[in-house]
């Protein structure tokens, strides 16, 4: 619902590959190339991470990869600006705590 | 290391026009830009360009970065993406990361055009998930094709936050209200009257108190601010929003320069930190330039005649271009960048208020204050003394208000009902003596969408209005729906009975709706009953 399907300008947007990936236990589609943060805000995904000594949330702010609010844990690395990084088929996206991993409840 | 006769960093508007010019006088030229695609702003920019024809007026922002593009591979510049230039040293040596690796470049000379970056103001809860910058919701909607959110709530009522809050609509959000700390808009009466008449309402001299919500925004809190901008207790409203959108200025990015040893000087017309240079872009160290916002906050127009000129300069400082030659060309674009640097809203016009126009009628308070012109500012623009005006027949009405540098209504029409005249800042005048056809050029023409055809004489007791229309789905001839005021209030029932689309309209779908004659002069937009500007519809028909 949050993908604009057709636009009275630019028309329809061009996307890749529409494909599947993690998002912490959960599994997601969203087109390859795209950002992954674009992918979980189709989803309508807000958190991304939360800050390491006040756990405050924090989620896409400047989405040009200057701001690193929406930074989370991909493939296992920490501190991945997920507005600028294109998202890949199979990809394990987690919620940043801190520095580490959000326990997710099962 | 490799060597280039220029380093351009930065590929937006000024970086690649620098980049252009002096390539075509022979220099061998790299370009370095952080993002996987060059453009800068560009490619966000979807309305159409003010200006004159010279400036590319009348074109939208995306179709001038596509063009650049072509330009700068045309004329053999090499753009390196994914490139930040982490550094910067003496014998204009600069530091790249390119992906992971960090490689060094050397140059001749070197223009530093990386733009300009976006202020933030804090408030409550200003950290949450969905307060973003307008820059942010730019990038979303215009190059990803997401919306930022359903419904916002913008913060500053300057040309970005105007545009933005348009586009947002354009994507299918609702925009529940425009604020603004100052007591009027900012940005030009046209972008603000676009809105208005979509229903936005307009909140000046007020600011957000609080964004409310626990792990993303919920809502809104807004207070009115006295004269020092402090919130006056008890003046609090709220909305309910998921996304809360900051346009409160930009800052030039000026750190490289700031490395590379320039003198700098602050100063808050140019929008802060800036280096001194001269008429050309040259910094205090000989064959170092800087061009476009990062030398002083304006628009793409002015950043794009800034980056040909600093091209210029390099391309003579080698001797690439001679003395003669480049002198010529520098005059040429310095009449251009003059031309821009006119009216109200230049930059030498920042902070100044203006109570009548060049020429000499009193500016509306109504669209500083609320976005729209009220009846008497109709009375006063329409019947101006210099201007004729038909009330039978098919007819331009302009309600363009304000000295801003913009003509492109003047070349559209071919039958000469539109006189703008050689100061590109005055105010557009329609000469009745001419008869006008009802193409509709100038409506698709006017950037402002400022522009309507009234025919008073359409029918017994109706009127047809033709009005500009950028939104999905596209109104269908015979589609009952309901005619707005310039505030956005339902008038009453108006059916579309024309729906033009041309190629030389440029994606702006000219609607002609049929609404009793006396809202011949009241109603300027059409709202379909399903809601396609994305504006609630709870605008009940009182009839
Ligand atoms: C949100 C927003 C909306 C706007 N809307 C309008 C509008 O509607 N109409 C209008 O005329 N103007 C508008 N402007 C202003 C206009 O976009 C700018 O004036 C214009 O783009 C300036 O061009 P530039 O080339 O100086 O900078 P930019 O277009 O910002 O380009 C600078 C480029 O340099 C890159 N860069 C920065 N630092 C580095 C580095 N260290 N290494 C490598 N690359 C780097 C940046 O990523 C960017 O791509 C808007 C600006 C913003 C921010
Ligand atoms: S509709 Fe055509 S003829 Fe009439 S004023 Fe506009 S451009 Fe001129
Ligand atoms: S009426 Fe003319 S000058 Fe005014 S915004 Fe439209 S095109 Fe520009
Ligand atoms: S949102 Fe700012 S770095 Fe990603």
């Amino acid at each position: 619902m949050n993908r604009i399907s057709e636009h009275p300008i630019l028309g329809e947007t061009e996307k890749g590959q529409l494909v599947t990936f993690f998002m912490d236990d959960k599994m997601m589609e969203g087109y390859a190339g795209e950002p992954i943060a674009v992918a979980l805000k189709a989803a309508g995904l807000m958190v991304h991470r939360y800050t390491h000594k006040a756990h405050e949330p924090r989620g896409i702010f400047c989405a040009i990869g200057r701001c690193t609010d929406c930074v989370m844990i991909v493939d296992g690395v920490p501190n991945i600006r997920t507005c600028i990084t294109p998202l890949v088929a199979g990809m394990k996206v987690q919620t940043q705590d801190g520095v580490t991993a959000l326990e997710v409840n099962k | 290391m490799k060597r280039y006769d220029l380093i351009v960093v930065g590929a937006g508007p000024s970086g690649l026009s620098a980049a252009i010019e002096a390539a075509r006088c022979g220099m061998s030229v790299a370009v370095f830009d952080e993002n996987a695609k060059p453009g800068g702003q560009l490619f966000k920019q979807i309305h159409k360009f003010f200006g004159s024809k010279e400036h590319q007026a009348k074109i939208r922002g995306f179709k001038i970065g596509e063009t650049l593009l072509a330009e700068a591979d045309e004329a053999g510049v090499e753009v390196f993406l994914n490139a930040t230039v982490a550094g910067i040293y003496l014998d204009k040596e600069v530091l790249v990361q390119i992906g992971a690796a960090m490689e060094h470049f050397k140059a001749d000379t070197i223009i530093i055009a990386t733009g300009a970056a976006e202020n933030m103001i804090t408030f409550d809860g200003w950290t949450l998930p969905g307060v973003i910058g307008a820059g942010a919701a730019q990038t979303m909607m215009n190059l990803y094709g997401i919306k930022p959110g359903q419904r916002v709530l913008m913060l500053g009522s300057g040309n970005v936050g105007l545009v933005v809050s348009f586009q947002l609509m354009q994507a299918g959000c609702e925009v529940v209200a425009l604020v603004d700390a100052a007591p009027k808009v900012g940005g030009y009466g046209v972008h603000a009257a676009k809105i208005a008449r979509c229903g936005v309402p307009f909140y000046l001299s007020h600011t957000i108190t609080k964004a409310e919500g626990s792990d993303c925004v919920s809502g809104v809190e807004i207070s009115q601010v006295d004269e020092d901008f402090i919130p006056i207790p008890g003046t609090q409203k709220h909305f309910d929003v998921d996304t809360i959108c900051l346009a409160v200025g930009l800052s030039p990015m000026s750190q490289l320069l700031k490395m590379a040893g320039c003198n700098m000087v602050d100063d808050p017309r140019r929008g802060g930190q800036v280096p001194q240079v001269d008429e050309n872009g040259e910094t205090s160290i000989p064959g170092l330039f800087a061009a476009g916002d990062v030398s002083g906050i304006e628009e793409a127009s002015s950043a794009m005649i800034k980056g040909r000129m600093s091209g210029l300069a390099a391309a003579a400082y080698l001797g690439f271009l001679n003395e003669q030659d480049k002198d010529n060309r520098l005059a040429d674009l310095e009449v251009a960048l003059d031309s821009l640097h006119q009216g109200m809203f230049a930059p030498g016009s920042k902070g100044k208020t203006f109570a009548k126009t060049d020429e000499g009628i009193a500016v509306s308070q109504s669209l500083l204050k609320k976005g729209y012109l009220d009846d008497a500012d109709i009375e006063r623009f329409i019947h101006r003394p210099d201007q004729t005006i038909k009330n039978s027949g098919i007819h331009p009405v302009i309600e363009c208000t304000q000295n801003i540098p913009c003509n492109p209504c003047q070349d559209a029409c071919t039958r000469g009902c539109i006189k703008v005249g050689k100061t590109i800042t005055a105010l557009p005048r329609i000469d009745a003596a001419n008869s006008c056809t009802g193409c509709g050029m100038c409506i698709a023409s006017c950037s402002g969408q400022a522009i309507f055809l009234v025919d008073e004489d359409y029918a017994p007791g109706y009127a047809s209005i033709t009005l500009p229309y950028e939104f999905l789905p596209r109104p269908q001839k015979g589609e009952l729906g309901t005619a707005l005021s310039r505030s956005g209030q339902p008038l009453g029932h108006a059916e579309i009975i024309d729906v033009r689309n041309a190629k030389a309209f440029d994606q702006t779908t000219l609607v002609t709706i049929k609404v009793p004659v006396e809202q011949a002069m009241t109603a300027r937009f059409y709202q379909p009953k399903t809601n396609a500007a994305g504006q609630s519809g709870k605008k009940e028909i009182r009839q």
